[in-house]
């Protein structure tokens, strides 16, 4: 878990920093982006010092949208500690959070975006891309990135096969009463058959999933590799993760689907979020 | 069902690093002992693209351009062969089911078109300038020009946006080589 509690204490009670320091800075520092988010207020905003390594955290207004930043040299932050790499990511992870409670949409950027310019060539920036920051921000008003695995129990599919086909029940008895020779490969061709068969019915399943799913997703997108697990879906097989764009007003009634996902015998659900829409950012072609 | 606010820090790490938009990144690091791809070079390099674009290359400061040369230093380049073009862009990749457009940096050298990704530091595409058919092809998906090359391995898709400036460097290395090859026989 991130250590956001203690983060939300040092935001409450650091005082605006409304110097202007950040932006007279000379020109030999850069800006590490953090997100670009609509911002209605047109003025700069400081965000307190809750960037990187305490940085101070500023606004960069074009008219309605503003970007997140903070002033910082013009070299990546690169580190062999892995440690203090994780502490920059959550860092990092923190200002995103908190810009999704204050702004209504934003644009996430991955970790170590520097820009190598001053406040104003950025604002600039902005100008020049506006059209196609805007549609974005617009397109992920009141929406949310949530996550959604859906795991199996092996043993209990496997069993269900077993079940309904008598031929398999059939051979699985035939194993027993075998010499020890023929009993390999027919405990071989059994494990094949069910093999085939649990592939072709989880992929039945996971496209059932899948249709209700999208039913309450603006857009999805496909994890091929989830890298973790929770510790308590480890008895289980993944069969799938998606990462799915909702409307708030939406998410009540996806969890409803995966409520009914979870309910079935042998079916568990992970369903976490909201996130930042990390996974329908698009800023390919951006100038 | 109610969702949960809920993520692990490899799970954080993979958002923040993997996705999420890109300009400039590079960082690679590794949680108890697992390397994970921090920033995919698409990131580190799309942003030279960027920045090119706009001229703001020009500003960098010694600090980051040493930081690129050593991003950059480790390009296997034969004897007296010398990189006379780079950009960024893609090659498109058919693997099985795999399908998909492999970002990386363009190198135009003396002797050899190269796909170079700099993590995990590896040349995944290579062909001798001197038996290189080019044609520039409509793309299959997107409204642009993609080029399609010819060679005596096989044949390959690229796109980037300094298509131009590529052929260019191709050709101004080309017919040197064949030059020099003609006098060696």
């Amino acid at each position: 878990m991130m250590p956001n509690e203690a983060f939300d204490k040092l935001f409450d009670k650091v005082p605006n920093d409304v110097s202007d320091k950040a932006s007279d800075k000379a020109s030999d520092e850069a800006r590490y982006l953090y997100c670009i988010v609509n911002s209605p207020s047109c003025g700069q905003e400081h965000l307190g010092n809750i960037g990187i390594e305490r940085q101070a955290v500023y606004t960069i207004p074009y008219k309605d949208i503003a970007a997140i930043v903070h002033t910082c040299q013009p070299v990546p932050y690169d580190s062999k500690d892995p440690r203090k790499a994780e502490g920059w990511v959550l860092e990092h992870s923190y200002v995103i959070d908190q810009a999704m409670k204050k702004y209504e949409s934003i644009l996430p950027f991955s970790f170590d975006v520097i820009l190598r310019e001053g406040d104003s060539q950025i604002e600039q920036w902005l100008g020049r891309n506006y059209d196609r920051l805007w549609k974005q921000l617009d397109a992920l008003l009141g929406k949310a990135e949530y996550t959604v695995q859906i795991f199996y129990d092996y043993e209990f599919l496997k069993a269900k096969i077993l079940m309904a086909n008598l031929d398999l029940n059939d051979m699985q008895n035939r194993i027993e009463n075998e010499s020890k020779g023929k009993a390999y490969l027919l405990s071989k061709k059994l494990n094949q058959i069910i093999k085939r068969d649990l592939e072709a019915e989880s992929r039945l399943l996971a496209e059932e999933f899948l249709l209700q799913i999208k039913e309450h997703a603006d857009k999805l997108v496909v994890n091929d590799r989830p890298s973790w697990i929770p510790e308590n879906f480890r008895d289980m097989k993944l069969m799938a993760s998606y990462s799915c764009l909702v409307r708030k007003d939406n998410v009540d009634r996806l969890g409803e689907v995966l409520e009914g996902i979870n309910s079935l015998q042998g079916f568990r659900v992970r369903f976490t979020g909201p996130w930042a829409p990390f996974s329908f950012v698009d800023f390919q072609g951006l100038a | 069902m109610k969702p949960e606010r809920e993520s692990s820090l490899v799970e954080v790490l993979d958002r923040l690093l993997d996705r999420g938009a890109v300009l400039n990144a590079d960082l690679i690091i590794s949680v108890a002992g697992i390397p994970l791809i921090g920033l995919n070079l698409r990131a580190a390099l799309a942003s030279m693209e960027t920045m090119l674009e706009y001229g703001m290359m020009e500003a960098w400061d010694k600090s980051s351009r040493e930081w690129y040369a050593r991003q950059e230093a480790k390009i296997p380049l034969r004897q007296d062969e010398v990189v006379t073009f780079k950009a960024f862009g893609y090659l498109w990749q058919e693997q099985g089911i795999i399908r998909r457009w492999v970002p990386g940096v363009w190198n135009v050298t003396s002797s050899r078109l190269l796909l170079w990704l700099r993590s995990p530091g590896e040349v995944v595409f290579e062909a001798d300038l001197n038996d290189i058919c080019k044609k520039r092809v409509p793309s299959l998906t997107m409204q642009r020009q993609e080029l399609e090359l010819v060679f005596s391995g096989g044949s390959a898709r690229i796109y980037l946006s300094e298509m131009d400036e590529l052929e260019e460097a191709m050709e101004r290395a080309s017919p040197v080589l064949a030059v020099a090859m003609t006098a060696e026989v």
